[in-house]
This record gives C-alpha cells, structure tokens and sequence, in this order.
C-alpha cells in the first residue's frame, strides 16, 4: 500500500461516515411511516395487523428462549397479550438488554415490553406506560462473601449488567474503592459470579433465585436490596395514539387480574399493588 | 419523528473515551508482539521440527482458526477458573488475543518460510551457518518481507477485533462506549464517534506500518534487484 492508497482510503472513510450519519439522519426521520391523516403508529398496527414488540431473551423470568428456542418469559407473555388484544399479530425484535430503548427509537420495534424500569434518564428518551410489573434489585453472591450493606462493596469487585436498573442504582450507592466491572448481557455476569470472577453481582432478584437454583454448589444468597423499582412498556417520544392505547391496556388487565396471573405464573411472588403513573 | 443529534455530550466524556482508545492501542500492540513471538517459534517448528510436534501444532492452528474468537476468549476467562486457573479481565484479553493472533500469525509465516527457496538454505549450510542463523538470517528475514503485508492487513484486524474483549468486562474503547450509550442513552452519537475513531487507529496503523516496512526492508538497500519489491 503507498501512501496515495492511505489518502484515498481516509477520504472513503471520512466520506463513509457521513454517509452513515446522513442515511440514520433520514431513515429515523421516516420511521416509522407517519400516516397521512391522524393517529400513526397505532393505526399503522392495526392496518398492518402486526405488532413489533422488543424480546429480551437472556433475562429470566423476563425474557428466555425455551426449549424449542421460541421466546418465554413474563415480559413476553405480557407483549402477546398486548398483540391478543389488539387482535394482531406479534412480531419479537430480538434484543440486548442495551439494545432495548435504541431498536425502540430505531423504528426496528414499536414498543419495548422488556422489564425496563421506570427512571428519570430513560424517560427524557421514551415514554413510559404505567408500570405492569415490579422488581427489587439485590446484591447477590456465593455465602463466602461478606457484604451485608453497601458499604461492604469497597474492596470487593462488583459485576453489574450494562443498561439496567442495577447499572443505574449501584454505582451512586457504592462507597469508594469499590470496583466494578460491566457485562453486556445478565448471563455473562452470572457466570462471572458463579465463576467468581467477582466477588458479587448487582441483579433482579429473579435472576439472583434463577442462578441460585441453576447452581446449588456455588451457595447464592442475597446481600442485600438496594432499590424496589416499577417496570412498564415504552413508546417513541409523540407516540400518544399507542401511549393511550397502552394507558387503557394497563388498567383493563390490572383490573381483572391478567397482569398479576402472569407475573405469578413467570416469578413464583405475587404481584404487588402497581402505582399509578 | 426527528432525531436530534446531541454531539456535546461525547465531547464531555472525551477523557473516558481517549483511555478506552489507549487501553485498545495497549492489547493490540501486546498481542502483537506476544502472538508473533509465539508464531515465530510455531512456524519454526511446523516447518523444522519433529513429526509429532508439527502434528500438534497444525492441530493448535486448526483449533484457533476454526472457532470463534469470542469462544476463546469465554474458555479463557469464565472456564479455566474452573479448573483453578484464574485471570483478570485484562490478562484474560490479552492471552485471548494474543493466542488467536498467533494462530493466524504462525499460517502466514509458513507461508512464507515456505516461499524462501531450497537452495538459498543449502548456500547456508554449505558455507557452514549454523541452524539458528540460518533460521534467522535466510529464512526469517526474507520470509518476514514476502508476508509483511499480510502480518499488516492481521495487526489492523487484531486491533478492530479487539472491540469483542468489552464482552468480558475490559473497559477498552467498545467497553467505555457501551457503557456511556447506555447511561446516556445517546447511542447513535457514540457510536458514530466510535466507527471513527476506530477508522482513524486503522489508518495511523497502516501509515505507520508502512514506515515500519521502509525502515527496515528498503533503507539503504540499493533499488532494484534482490530487494526490489
């Protein structure tokens, strides 16, 4: 390669990039489709009788692949019945857990039904439903560990999930000198605690019980709870049609029992008293 | 709707952004050199060595070529603590890299030791070299000329595959970038800011590979004939 190839190279690249920027720029512009009289994406659903929900697959109860590899969980049960009652069809957009608000504002998906946590720094980009679900946020580790409150945490490694609650809660309650680490997906960071490439790992209590189960040798137990928090369905920010829709849908199936029958069936707890949003 | 870019915020995480890039800088140079002093001695030996020993090592390049890096890299980190071998994130990046470089590595300089004729070889034996210097100044040297752009096109390719390490926890620049889009929830920006920087690393890489290569193939070699390339 000479040094002509280097420069025409760049220049592709630099060329490339704002090409790429350009393209997001107006394919964000046109998704989704708007219609050409009122409402959007709510009526473009049912036009087109499909709905496209986000499927978080690694995170029990939540989101899981069964034994077919088709997705299961609570939070999928709740998407099909959300697609059942709007009598359409269901679309899973499979997804991280970081991927989860960016497919949402990339137009891939219509609504994030994945265990997403209500907060102050999510909803400047989406908004929220009212909560369908809640979960508390533990930290969890082998019984060799002694943590028995936050500021156990200094000194120890603590794994956390990137773009979750526990990324969210942990890191402002972690004293100094506590060291933590970042996985892409909740099942890397329970095989760096069951591993003991951490000393403990912030995570739903769920997922703490699931892992536990799955691995009796490694004697999990839960330190302690950091945060009870309330998780809902989200929509593009202007999406008022599907917010309403979705408003409506929450408090019908909060109403005759739905959403607790399903949050049992997936959790094995009942469901708390939802907060109204 | 319209997406409205928000670059400020990137320009406010320039300092996390910037160890990220140094720390992906670090394991590829690291890996590098460990893969390819690795290679060199696998090389050697696939070509010169014992029947057995060149069984295992075609096995060994087989292994490393034929499954996914991020596999490897799992094995490393989340298996051998299993078996009571334990490394940190950091370590376990490198050797992951590094193992994987030498793999690719250790096949291109076959090639190339292969590409040094026979009777270049039997010159250095008839005017006596011994084995080692043969090794080193007849078929290293020019073998590692005939594949420099090959072992160059690897490094770049070492370097941007670098970015798979932020799935056990490494904070180099796909890790730092991961981290800020999802608590800035600003993932169109830094990511864009990630595909350049990263094109940028490339292209210095290849710049200054290029100098390598003048610096110590072609400086003060007279042009034309044997060298000329």
């Amino acid at each position: 390669m000479n040094r002509r190839d280097i420069l025409i190279g760049a220049a592709t690249g630099a060329a490339g990039i704002a090409a790429l920027a350009a393209a997001a720029d107006s394919a964000l512009a046109q998704q989704p489709a708007p219609a050409p009289v009122a409402g959007g994406t709510l009526d473009r659903i049912i036009k087109e009788k499909k709905l496209r929900v986000t499927a978080e697959v690694t995170s029990p109860p939540f989101g899981i692949l069964d034994r077919n590899n088709q997705p299961d969980g609570s939070e999928i049960e709740t998407a099909r019945q959300l697609a059942r009652d709007l009598g359409v069809e269901i679309e899973h957009v499979q997804v991280t857990g970081p991927q989860r608000i960016p497919a949402l504002l990339a137009g891939r998906a219509d609504v994030a039904i994945s265990s997403l946590s209500i907060t102050f720094d999510r909803a400047k980009t989406v908004m929220f439903a009212p909560p369908h679900g809640a979960l508390s946020i533990v930290i969890a580790g082998p019984k060799k560990v002694r943590i028995r409150s936050a500021a156990d945490m200094a000194g120890k490694k603590i794994g956390l999930t990137r773009a979750t609650l526990e990324e969210a809660t942990i890191p402002g309650m972690a004293p100094p000198g506590t060291n933590i680490v970042y996985f892409d997906d909740i099942a890397a960071t329970m095989q760096a605690m069951v591993s003991g490439q951490v000393d403990a790992a912030g995570m739903s209590a769920f997922a703490a019980k699931s892992v536990g189960d799955r691995n009796p040798k490694a004697e999990i137990e839960n330190k302690f709870t950091a945060r009870t928090a309330f998780y809902a369905a989200a929509v593009r920010p202007g999406d008022f049609d599907l917010l309403q829709f979705l408003r409506t849908w929450v408090f019908l199936n909060r109403n005759n029992g739905v959403l607790a029958q399903i949050y049992k069936k997936y959790t094995e707890v009942a469901l708390v008293d939802l907060p109204v949003l | 709707m319209k997406y409205v870019f928000q670059f400020g915020i990137v320009w406010d995480h320039l300092p996390q952004l910037a160890a990220g890039a140094w720390l992906t800088l670090r394991l590829a140079l690291g890996a590098f050199a460990l893969g390819l002093a690795l290679a060199l001695l696998l090389a050697y030996l696939r070509t010169a060595g014992p029947k057995p020993l060149r069984a295992v090592i075609v096995a060994y390049v087989e292994f490393i070529r034929n499954t996914p890096f991020l596999v490897q890299l799992f094995i490393i980190y989340f298996s051998l603590p299993a078996a009571g071998v334990r490394f940190d994130a950091g370590e376990a990046a490198l050797l992951g890299m590094s193992l994987n470089f030498s793999g690719y590595a250790t096949e291109i300089l076959r090639s190339g030791i292969e590409a040094v004729p026979r009777s270049q070889i039997e010159a250095g034996h008839s005017l006596g070299f011994s084995q080692l210097d043969i090794y080193r100044h007849i078929i290293v040297f020019p073998a590692l000329q005939t594949v420099y752009p090959a072992l160059a096109s690897q490094f770049v390719l070492l370097m941007l595959g670098s970015s798979i390490v932020s799935a056990i926890s490494v904070n180099e620049l796909t890790g730092i970038i991961n981290t800020l889009q999802s608590t800035t929830f600003r993932a169109f920006e830094f990511y864009f800011v990630a595909t350049a920087i990263y094109l940028l690393m490339a292209l210095c890489a290849r710049l200054l590979l290029d100098a390598i290569y003048w610096w110590i193939f072609r400086r003060g070699r007279p042009a034309g004939g044997a060298w000329a390339r």
